[in-house]
Protein backbone atom coordinates (compact mmCIF):
# COMPACT_ATOMS: atom_id res chain seq x y z
CA UNK A 1 0.00 0.00 0.00
CA UNK A 2 1.93 3.03 -1.19
CA UNK A 3 -0.71 5.57 -1.95
CA UNK A 4 -3.81 6.87 -0.31
CA UNK A 5 -6.98 4.93 -1.05
CA UNK A 6 -10.06 7.05 -0.67
CA UNK A 7 -12.56 6.07 -3.31
CA UNK A 8 -11.04 2.72 -4.25
CA UNK A 9 -13.85 0.27 -4.76
CA UNK A 10 -16.50 2.93 -4.10
CA UNK A 11 -18.44 1.80 -7.17
CA UNK A 12 -18.66 -1.63 -5.65
CA UNK A 13 -19.89 -0.17 -2.35
CA UNK A 14 -22.57 1.88 -4.14
CA UNK A 15 -23.78 -1.26 -5.87
CA UNK A 16 -23.75 -3.19 -2.58
CA UNK A 17 -25.86 -0.52 -0.86
CA UNK A 18 -28.26 -0.25 -3.81
CA UNK A 19 -28.86 -4.00 -3.67
CA UNK A 20 -29.23 -3.83 0.13
CA UNK A 21 -31.85 -1.08 0.01
CA UNK A 22 -33.76 -2.31 -3.06
CA UNK A 23 -36.01 -4.83 -1.23
CA UNK A 24 -37.06 -2.17 1.28
CA UNK A 25 -37.84 0.33 -1.47
CA UNK A 26 -39.84 -2.29 -3.35
CA UNK A 27 -41.84 -3.19 -0.25
CA UNK A 28 -42.53 0.51 0.35
CA UNK A 29 -43.75 1.04 -3.22
CA UNK A 30 -46.10 -1.95 -2.98
CA UNK A 31 -47.46 -0.71 0.36
CA UNK A 32 -47.80 2.81 -1.01
CA UNK A 33 -50.05 1.61 -3.85
CA UNK A 34 -51.99 -0.95 -1.85
CA UNK A 35 -52.25 0.38 1.68
CA UNK A 36 -50.45 3.57 2.69
CA UNK A 37 -51.46 5.96 -0.13
CA UNK A 38 -49.22 8.77 1.15
CA UNK A 39 -49.89 12.24 -0.23
CA UNK A 40 -47.57 13.36 -3.02
CA UNK A 41 -45.61 15.58 -0.61
CA UNK A 42 -45.18 12.86 1.99
CA UNK A 43 -44.24 10.31 -0.68
CA UNK A 44 -41.49 12.59 -1.99
CA UNK A 45 -40.27 13.19 1.57
CA UNK A 46 -39.89 9.44 2.09
CA UNK A 47 -38.06 9.10 -1.22
CA UNK A 48 -35.68 11.87 -0.10
CA UNK A 49 -35.15 9.83 3.04
CA UNK A 50 -34.21 6.85 0.87
CA UNK A 51 -31.69 8.94 -1.09
CA UNK A 52 -30.08 10.20 2.14
CA UNK A 53 -29.99 6.70 3.60
CA UNK A 54 -28.39 5.40 0.41
CA UNK A 55 -25.69 8.09 0.41
CA UNK A 56 -25.13 7.80 4.17
CA UNK A 57 -24.79 4.04 4.16
CA UNK A 58 -22.40 4.19 1.18
CA UNK A 59 -20.11 6.77 2.79
CA UNK A 60 -20.23 4.97 6.11
CA UNK A 61 -19.24 1.61 4.60
CA UNK A 62 -16.54 3.18 2.39
CA UNK A 63 -15.05 4.94 5.43
CA UNK A 64 -15.14 1.69 7.37
CA UNK A 65 -13.52 -0.28 4.53
CA UNK A 66 -10.69 2.19 3.78
CA UNK A 67 -10.11 3.59 7.29
CA UNK A 68 -11.45 1.68 10.25
CA UNK A 69 -10.87 -1.94 9.26
CA UNK A 70 -7.19 -1.47 8.24
CA UNK A 71 -6.28 0.57 11.33
CA UNK A 72 -8.10 -1.76 13.74
CA UNK A 73 -6.37 -4.75 12.20
CA UNK A 74 -2.91 -3.20 12.27
CA UNK A 75 -3.27 -2.06 15.89
CA UNK A 76 -4.40 -5.55 16.94
CA UNK A 77 -1.61 -7.23 14.98
CA UNK A 78 1.07 -4.86 16.29
CA UNK A 79 -0.03 -5.40 19.88
CA UNK A 80 -0.22 -9.17 19.34
CA UNK A 81 3.39 -9.30 18.15
CA UNK A 82 4.77 -7.24 21.06
CA UNK A 83 6.11 -8.69 24.26
CA UNK A 84 4.00 -6.29 26.33
CA UNK A 85 1.00 -7.02 24.07
CA UNK A 86 -1.20 -7.72 27.09
CA UNK A 87 -1.31 -3.92 27.52
CA UNK A 88 -4.06 -4.03 24.91
CA UNK A 89 -6.30 -5.44 27.68
CA UNK A 90 -6.30 -2.29 29.92
CA UNK A 91 -6.32 -0.14 26.76
CA UNK A 92 -9.44 -1.97 25.55
CA UNK A 93 -11.02 -1.50 28.98
CA UNK A 94 -10.50 2.28 28.85
CA UNK A 95 -11.72 2.45 25.25
CA UNK A 96 -14.89 0.52 26.10
CA UNK A 97 -15.59 2.70 29.11
CA UNK A 98 -15.19 6.02 27.29
CA UNK A 99 -17.10 4.89 24.19
CA UNK A 100 -20.07 3.66 26.24
CA UNK A 101 -20.01 6.70 28.49
CA UNK A 102 -20.43 8.88 25.39
CA UNK A 103 -22.99 6.65 23.61
CA UNK A 104 -26.37 8.41 23.23
CA UNK A 105 -28.35 5.13 23.13
CA UNK A 106 -27.06 4.29 26.61
CA UNK A 107 -28.39 7.60 27.93
CA UNK A 108 -31.84 6.80 26.57
CA UNK A 109 -31.70 3.45 28.40
CA UNK A 110 -30.61 5.16 31.63
CA UNK A 111 -33.53 7.54 31.41
CA UNK A 112 -35.95 4.62 30.88
CA UNK A 113 -34.53 2.75 33.87
CA UNK A 114 -34.72 5.80 36.11
CA UNK A 115 -38.38 6.22 35.12
CA UNK A 116 -39.24 2.51 35.55
CA UNK A 117 -37.62 2.44 38.99
CA UNK A 118 -39.44 5.57 40.13
CA UNK A 119 -36.14 7.40 40.54
CA UNK A 120 -34.52 4.73 42.71
CA UNK A 121 -31.86 4.06 40.10
CA UNK A 122 -30.37 7.43 39.16
CA UNK A 123 -29.18 7.84 35.58
CA UNK A 124 -25.61 8.37 36.75
CA UNK A 125 -25.53 5.01 38.58
CA UNK A 126 -26.77 3.23 35.45
CA UNK A 127 -24.32 5.12 33.24
CA UNK A 128 -21.32 4.04 35.32
CA UNK A 129 -22.60 0.46 35.71
CA UNK A 130 -23.21 -0.07 31.98
CA UNK A 131 -19.94 1.63 31.00
CA UNK A 132 -17.96 -0.49 33.45
CA UNK A 133 -19.83 -3.58 32.23
CA UNK A 134 -18.94 -2.95 28.59
CA UNK A 135 -15.34 -2.08 29.52
CA UNK A 136 -15.05 -5.35 31.46
CA UNK A 137 -16.55 -7.33 28.55
CA UNK A 138 -14.03 -5.93 26.08
CA UNK A 139 -11.14 -6.52 28.50
CA UNK A 140 -12.38 -10.09 29.13
CA UNK A 141 -12.63 -10.74 25.37
CA UNK A 142 -9.03 -9.61 24.85
CA UNK A 143 -7.84 -11.55 27.91
CA UNK A 144 -9.61 -14.68 26.61
CA UNK A 145 -7.82 -14.33 23.25
CA UNK A 146 -4.48 -13.66 24.99
CA UNK A 147 -4.76 -16.85 27.09
CA UNK A 148 -6.73 -18.95 24.60
CA UNK A 149 -9.75 -19.49 26.87
CA UNK A 150 -12.79 -20.84 24.94
CA UNK A 151 -15.61 -18.33 24.49
CA UNK A 152 -18.20 -20.69 25.99
CA UNK A 153 -16.53 -20.61 29.40
CA UNK A 154 -17.45 -16.93 29.58
CA UNK A 155 -20.67 -16.73 27.58
CA UNK A 156 -22.57 -19.65 29.14
CA UNK A 157 -22.14 -18.41 32.74
CA UNK A 158 -23.18 -14.95 31.49
CA UNK A 159 -26.43 -16.23 29.97
CA UNK A 160 -27.15 -18.49 32.95
CA UNK A 161 -26.64 -15.54 35.30
CA UNK A 162 -28.97 -13.41 33.17
CA UNK A 163 -31.71 -16.05 33.33
CA UNK A 164 -31.29 -16.50 37.10
CA UNK A 165 -31.43 -12.74 37.68
CA UNK A 166 -34.48 -12.51 35.40
CA UNK A 167 -36.21 -15.19 37.49
CA UNK A 168 -36.14 -12.88 40.52
CA UNK A 169 -36.73 -9.55 38.78
CA UNK A 170 -39.99 -7.75 38.14
CA UNK A 171 -41.40 -8.16 34.59
CA UNK A 172 -40.88 -4.50 33.75
CA UNK A 173 -37.17 -4.80 34.50
CA UNK A 174 -36.82 -8.04 32.54
CA UNK A 175 -38.48 -6.16 29.68
CA UNK A 176 -36.04 -3.27 29.74
CA UNK A 177 -33.05 -5.55 30.33
CA UNK A 178 -33.50 -7.96 27.43
CA UNK A 179 -34.26 -5.18 24.98
CA UNK A 180 -31.20 -3.23 26.15
CA UNK A 181 -28.64 -5.68 24.76
CA UNK A 182 -28.28 -3.60 21.62
CA UNK A 183 -27.49 -0.21 23.13
CA UNK A 184 -23.83 -0.95 23.72
CA UNK A 185 -23.09 -2.66 20.42
CA UNK A 186 -23.06 0.46 18.26
CA UNK A 187 -21.40 0.84 14.86
CA UNK A 188 -18.03 1.57 16.49
CA UNK A 189 -17.97 -1.76 18.32
CA UNK A 190 -18.26 -3.88 15.23
CA UNK A 191 -16.17 -1.67 12.93
CA UNK A 192 -13.26 -0.94 15.20
CA UNK A 193 -13.08 -2.95 18.42
CA UNK A 194 -13.98 -6.28 16.78
CA UNK A 195 -11.36 -5.71 14.06
CA UNK A 196 -8.76 -4.96 16.72
CA UNK A 197 -9.61 -8.19 18.55
CA UNK A 198 -9.45 -10.15 15.26
CA UNK A 199 -6.05 -8.62 14.40
CA UNK A 200 -4.81 -9.37 17.90
CA UNK A 201 -5.92 -13.02 17.58
CA UNK A 202 -4.30 -13.45 14.17
CA UNK A 203 -0.92 -12.17 15.43
CA UNK A 204 -0.78 -14.48 18.45
CA UNK A 205 0.64 -17.91 17.85
CA UNK A 206 -1.80 -20.80 17.98
CA UNK A 207 -4.94 -18.62 17.89
CA UNK A 208 -7.55 -18.96 15.17
CA UNK A 209 -9.26 -15.57 14.74
CA UNK A 210 -12.34 -17.25 13.25
CA UNK A 211 -13.07 -19.41 16.30
CA UNK A 212 -11.41 -17.30 19.00
CA UNK A 213 -11.63 -13.71 17.82
CA UNK A 214 -15.39 -13.55 17.29
CA UNK A 215 -17.78 -13.66 20.23
CA UNK A 216 -16.77 -10.25 21.52
CA UNK A 217 -19.98 -8.56 20.39
CA UNK A 218 -22.07 -11.20 22.17
CA UNK A 219 -20.19 -10.47 25.38
CA UNK A 220 -20.60 -6.71 25.01
CA UNK A 221 -24.33 -7.21 24.36
CA UNK A 222 -24.66 -9.17 27.60
CA UNK A 223 -23.28 -6.43 29.84
CA UNK A 224 -26.18 -3.94 29.78
CA UNK A 225 -28.59 -6.87 30.33
CA UNK A 226 -26.71 -7.95 33.45
CA UNK A 227 -26.33 -4.33 34.61
CA UNK A 228 -30.05 -3.54 34.35
CA UNK A 229 -31.10 -6.82 36.02
CA UNK A 230 -28.68 -6.61 38.94
CA UNK A 231 -29.43 -2.94 39.61
CA UNK A 232 -33.12 -3.82 39.34
CA UNK A 233 -32.74 -6.46 42.05
CA UNK A 234 -30.82 -4.10 44.32
CA UNK A 235 -33.55 -1.55 43.77
CA UNK A 236 -36.41 -3.93 44.60
CA UNK A 237 -34.73 -4.85 47.89
CA UNK A 238 -34.33 -1.22 48.75
CA UNK A 239 -37.97 -0.62 47.89
CA UNK A 240 -39.09 -3.45 50.21
CA UNK A 241 -36.96 -2.09 53.02
CA UNK A 242 -38.51 1.32 52.54
CA UNK A 243 -42.00 -0.20 52.61
CA UNK A 244 -41.18 -1.94 55.87
CA UNK A 245 -39.84 1.31 57.21
CA UNK A 246 -42.98 3.18 56.25
CA UNK A 247 -45.16 0.41 57.70
CA UNK A 248 -43.34 0.65 61.00
CA UNK A 249 -43.65 4.40 61.07
CA UNK B 1 -33.32 21.59 12.26
CA UNK B 2 -33.13 20.76 15.96
CA UNK B 3 -33.29 17.07 15.07
CA UNK B 4 -30.37 17.40 12.68
CA UNK B 5 -28.28 19.16 15.34
CA UNK B 6 -29.05 16.34 17.76
CA UNK B 7 -28.09 13.75 15.18
CA UNK B 8 -24.78 15.48 14.44
CA UNK B 9 -23.96 15.59 18.15
CA UNK B 10 -24.94 11.95 18.55
CA UNK B 11 -22.68 10.81 15.72
CA UNK B 12 -19.73 12.96 16.81
CA UNK B 13 -20.00 11.58 20.35
CA UNK B 14 -19.96 8.05 18.99
CA UNK B 15 -17.01 8.50 16.64
CA UNK B 16 -14.83 10.73 18.86
CA UNK B 17 -13.72 8.19 21.52
CA UNK B 18 -12.43 5.75 18.87
CA UNK B 19 -10.57 8.55 17.09
CA UNK B 20 -8.89 9.80 20.27
CA UNK B 21 -8.04 6.22 21.26
CA UNK B 22 -6.33 5.55 17.92
CA UNK B 23 -4.43 8.86 18.05
CA UNK B 24 -3.11 8.06 21.56
CA UNK B 25 -2.07 4.55 20.47
CA UNK B 26 -0.41 6.09 17.42
CA UNK B 27 1.85 8.14 19.71
CA UNK B 28 3.01 4.87 21.34
CA UNK B 29 2.99 2.40 18.44
CA UNK B 30 4.13 4.67 15.60
CA UNK B 31 1.99 3.05 12.92
CA UNK B 32 2.70 3.84 9.25
CA UNK B 33 1.54 7.39 8.50
CA UNK B 34 -0.34 6.19 5.43
CA UNK B 35 -2.58 3.96 7.54
CA UNK B 36 -3.19 6.88 9.88
CA UNK B 37 -4.05 9.22 7.00
CA UNK B 38 -6.51 6.65 5.68
CA UNK B 39 -7.99 6.28 9.15
CA UNK B 40 -8.58 10.03 9.46
CA UNK B 41 -10.22 10.10 6.04
CA UNK B 42 -12.29 7.15 7.19
CA UNK B 43 -13.36 9.09 10.30
CA UNK B 44 -14.66 11.94 8.14
CA UNK B 45 -16.51 9.57 5.79
CA UNK B 46 -18.01 7.54 8.62
CA UNK B 47 -19.17 10.69 10.42
CA UNK B 48 -20.80 12.19 7.34
CA UNK B 49 -22.20 8.80 6.38
CA UNK B 50 -23.81 8.16 9.75
CA UNK B 51 -25.35 11.65 9.87
CA UNK B 52 -26.91 11.23 6.40
CA UNK B 53 -28.01 7.72 7.27
CA UNK B 54 -29.75 8.69 10.52
CA UNK B 55 -31.43 11.77 9.02
CA UNK B 56 -32.56 9.61 6.09
CA UNK B 57 -34.05 7.02 8.42
CA UNK B 58 -35.89 9.76 10.26
CA UNK B 59 -37.33 11.21 7.05
CA UNK B 60 -38.17 7.96 5.33
CA UNK B 61 -38.00 4.73 7.25
CA UNK B 62 -39.69 5.86 10.45
CA UNK B 63 -42.61 7.26 8.44
CA UNK B 64 -43.08 3.92 6.70
CA UNK B 65 -42.81 1.96 9.94
CA UNK B 66 -45.33 4.03 11.84
CA UNK B 67 -47.81 4.36 8.98
CA UNK B 68 -47.64 0.64 8.22
CA UNK B 69 -48.05 -0.24 11.89
CA UNK B 70 -51.26 1.75 12.20
CA UNK B 71 -52.60 0.74 8.76
CA UNK B 72 -52.09 -2.94 9.54
CA UNK B 73 -53.81 -2.54 12.88
CA UNK B 74 -56.87 -1.21 11.01
CA UNK B 75 -56.94 -4.36 8.87
CA UNK B 76 -56.73 -6.36 12.08
CA UNK B 77 -55.83 -9.80 10.74
CA UNK B 78 -53.21 -11.74 12.65
CA UNK B 79 -51.72 -13.52 9.64
CA UNK B 80 -51.19 -10.21 7.82
CA UNK B 81 -49.33 -8.84 10.85
CA UNK B 82 -47.13 -11.94 11.02
CA UNK B 83 -46.47 -11.82 7.28
CA UNK B 84 -45.48 -8.14 7.31
CA UNK B 85 -43.46 -8.60 10.50
CA UNK B 86 -41.52 -11.25 8.62
CA UNK B 87 -41.12 -9.23 5.39
CA UNK B 88 -40.13 -5.96 7.07
CA UNK B 89 -37.65 -7.60 9.42
CA UNK B 90 -35.99 -9.32 6.48
CA UNK B 91 -35.62 -6.21 4.30
CA UNK B 92 -34.37 -3.92 7.09
CA UNK B 93 -31.85 -6.46 8.42
CA UNK B 94 -30.38 -6.82 4.94
CA UNK B 95 -29.74 -3.05 4.97
CA UNK B 96 -28.45 -2.87 8.57
CA UNK B 97 -24.89 -1.40 8.55
CA UNK B 98 -23.55 -3.46 11.48
CA UNK B 99 -24.73 -6.68 9.86
CA UNK B 100 -22.90 -5.84 6.62
CA UNK B 101 -19.65 -4.93 8.40
CA UNK B 102 -19.72 -8.12 10.49
CA UNK B 103 -20.38 -10.24 7.40
CA UNK B 104 -17.49 -8.53 5.57
CA UNK B 105 -15.15 -9.42 8.41
CA UNK B 106 -16.36 -13.02 8.63
CA UNK B 107 -15.87 -13.38 4.88
CA UNK B 108 -12.32 -11.95 5.12
CA UNK B 109 -11.23 -13.90 8.20
CA UNK B 110 -12.61 -17.20 6.89
CA UNK B 111 -10.85 -16.59 3.56
CA UNK B 112 -14.17 -16.56 1.73
CA UNK B 113 -15.29 -19.92 3.16
CA UNK B 114 -18.30 -18.25 4.83
CA UNK B 115 -19.63 -15.99 2.11
CA UNK B 116 -20.78 -12.48 2.99
CA UNK B 117 -24.07 -12.54 1.08
CA UNK B 118 -25.07 -15.98 2.31
CA UNK B 119 -24.37 -14.95 5.91
CA UNK B 120 -26.42 -11.74 5.54
CA UNK B 121 -29.36 -13.68 4.06
CA UNK B 122 -29.30 -16.23 6.88
CA UNK B 123 -29.04 -13.53 9.56
CA UNK B 124 -31.99 -11.69 7.99
CA UNK B 125 -34.04 -14.91 7.79
CA UNK B 126 -33.30 -15.57 11.46
CA UNK B 127 -34.51 -12.12 12.49
CA UNK B 128 -37.56 -12.35 10.21
CA UNK B 129 -38.71 -15.77 11.44
CA UNK B 130 -38.28 -14.80 15.08
CA UNK B 131 -40.07 -11.47 14.76
CA UNK B 132 -42.91 -13.41 13.14
CA UNK B 133 -42.83 -15.83 16.08
CA UNK B 134 -42.72 -12.93 18.55
CA UNK B 135 -45.96 -11.55 17.10
CA UNK B 136 -47.60 -14.99 17.23
CA UNK B 137 -46.40 -15.35 20.81
CA UNK B 138 -48.25 -12.21 21.86
CA UNK B 139 -51.40 -13.33 20.03
CA UNK B 140 -51.33 -16.82 21.56
CA UNK B 141 -50.30 -15.55 25.00
CA UNK B 142 -47.18 -17.69 25.35
CA UNK B 143 -44.92 -16.25 28.10
CA UNK B 144 -41.77 -14.68 26.69
CA UNK B 145 -39.54 -16.48 29.18
CA UNK B 146 -40.67 -19.90 27.90
CA UNK B 147 -39.96 -18.97 24.30
CA UNK B 148 -36.56 -17.48 25.19
CA UNK B 149 -35.57 -20.53 27.26
CA UNK B 150 -36.64 -22.91 24.50
CA UNK B 151 -34.69 -20.88 21.93
CA UNK B 152 -31.52 -20.80 24.00
CA UNK B 153 -31.82 -24.55 24.67
CA UNK B 154 -32.00 -25.02 20.90
CA UNK B 155 -28.94 -22.73 20.54
CA UNK B 156 -26.89 -25.05 22.75
CA UNK B 157 -28.04 -28.18 20.90
CA UNK B 158 -27.19 -26.67 17.51
CA UNK B 159 -23.90 -25.31 18.85
CA UNK B 160 -22.79 -28.86 19.61
CA UNK B 161 -23.69 -29.99 16.09
CA UNK B 162 -22.29 -26.98 14.18
CA UNK B 163 -18.61 -26.75 13.22
CA UNK B 164 -16.45 -24.61 15.53
CA UNK B 165 -16.03 -21.83 12.95
CA UNK B 166 -19.73 -21.02 13.14
CA UNK B 167 -20.21 -20.94 16.91
CA UNK B 168 -18.56 -17.65 17.83
CA UNK B 169 -19.75 -16.02 14.61
CA UNK B 170 -23.35 -17.00 15.33
CA UNK B 171 -23.30 -15.34 18.76
CA UNK B 172 -21.95 -12.13 17.27
CA UNK B 173 -24.59 -12.24 14.55
CA UNK B 174 -27.15 -12.05 17.36
CA UNK B 175 -25.52 -8.87 18.64
CA UNK B 176 -25.43 -6.83 15.44
CA UNK B 177 -29.08 -7.06 14.43
CA UNK B 178 -30.25 -4.49 16.98
CA UNK B 179 -29.18 -1.46 14.97
CA UNK B 180 -30.58 1.93 13.95
CA UNK B 181 -32.43 0.40 11.01
CA UNK B 182 -34.12 -2.57 12.66
CA UNK B 183 -35.18 -1.34 16.08
CA UNK B 184 -37.46 1.58 15.08
CA UNK B 185 -39.21 -0.61 12.51
CA UNK B 186 -39.78 -3.51 14.83
CA UNK B 187 -41.00 -1.26 17.64
CA UNK B 188 -43.44 0.52 15.33
CA UNK B 189 -44.76 -2.87 14.28
CA UNK B 190 -45.09 -3.85 17.93
CA UNK B 191 -47.33 -0.85 18.48
CA UNK B 192 -49.48 -2.07 15.60
CA UNK B 193 -49.80 -5.54 17.12
CA UNK B 194 -50.64 -4.11 20.52
CA UNK B 195 -53.49 -2.04 19.08
CA UNK B 196 -54.91 -5.02 17.15
CA UNK B 197 -55.02 -7.04 20.33
CA UNK B 198 -56.60 -4.20 22.24
CA UNK B 199 -57.19 -5.01 25.90
CA UNK B 200 -55.56 -8.41 25.68
CA UNK B 201 -52.09 -6.94 25.45
CA UNK B 202 -50.38 -6.00 28.70
CA UNK B 203 -47.23 -3.91 28.91
CA UNK B 204 -45.08 -7.00 29.47
CA UNK B 205 -46.30 -8.32 26.11
CA UNK B 206 -45.19 -5.28 24.16
CA UNK B 207 -41.52 -6.08 24.51
CA UNK B 208 -39.48 -9.04 23.54
CA UNK B 209 -39.36 -8.34 19.80
CA UNK B 210 -35.81 -7.09 20.12
CA UNK B 211 -34.76 -9.93 22.44
CA UNK B 212 -36.29 -12.60 20.19
CA UNK B 213 -34.93 -10.81 17.13
CA UNK B 214 -31.41 -11.41 18.46
CA UNK B 215 -31.89 -15.13 19.20
CA UNK B 216 -33.13 -15.76 15.66
CA UNK B 217 -29.85 -15.02 13.86
CA UNK B 218 -27.85 -17.09 16.37
CA UNK B 219 -30.03 -20.08 15.48
CA UNK B 220 -30.04 -19.46 11.74
CA UNK B 221 -26.25 -19.02 11.53
CA UNK B 222 -25.71 -22.20 13.57
CA UNK B 223 -28.13 -23.95 11.21
CA UNK B 224 -26.09 -22.64 8.27
CA UNK B 225 -23.07 -24.21 9.98
CA UNK B 226 -24.82 -27.55 10.38
CA UNK B 227 -25.76 -27.50 6.68
CA UNK B 228 -22.18 -26.58 5.71
CA UNK B 229 -20.57 -29.10 8.01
Amino acid sequence: MNELKIFDGFGHVLLEVAVALAPLLLLFLILQVWLLKFSRRRFIRVLKGFVLTFLGLSFFLQGVYVGFLPVGEIIGKTMGSLEFGWLIIPAGFLMGFVATFAEPAVRVLNYEVEKASGGYIPQQVMLYTVSLGVAASIALSLWKVWLGIPLWYLVIPGYVLAFILARYSSPSFVAIAFDSGGVATGPMTVTFILTMVLGFASALEGRDPLTEGFGMIAMVALSPILAVLSLGLLFSRKEKQDERYHAEV
Amino acid sequence: MKDIKGTVLEVVLAVLPVTVFVLILQAVLRLPSLVMAQFLIGVVMVTIGLIFFLVGIHLGMLQIGEATGSALSRIGRVWILVLFGFLFSFVVTVAEPDVRVLATQVDAVSGGAISKDLLIIFVALGVAIFVGLAILRVVLGVPLRHLLLASYALVFILAVLAPAEFRAVSLDAGGVTTGPMTVPFILALGVGVASVLGGRSTSADGFGYVALGSVGPILSVLLLGVIYG
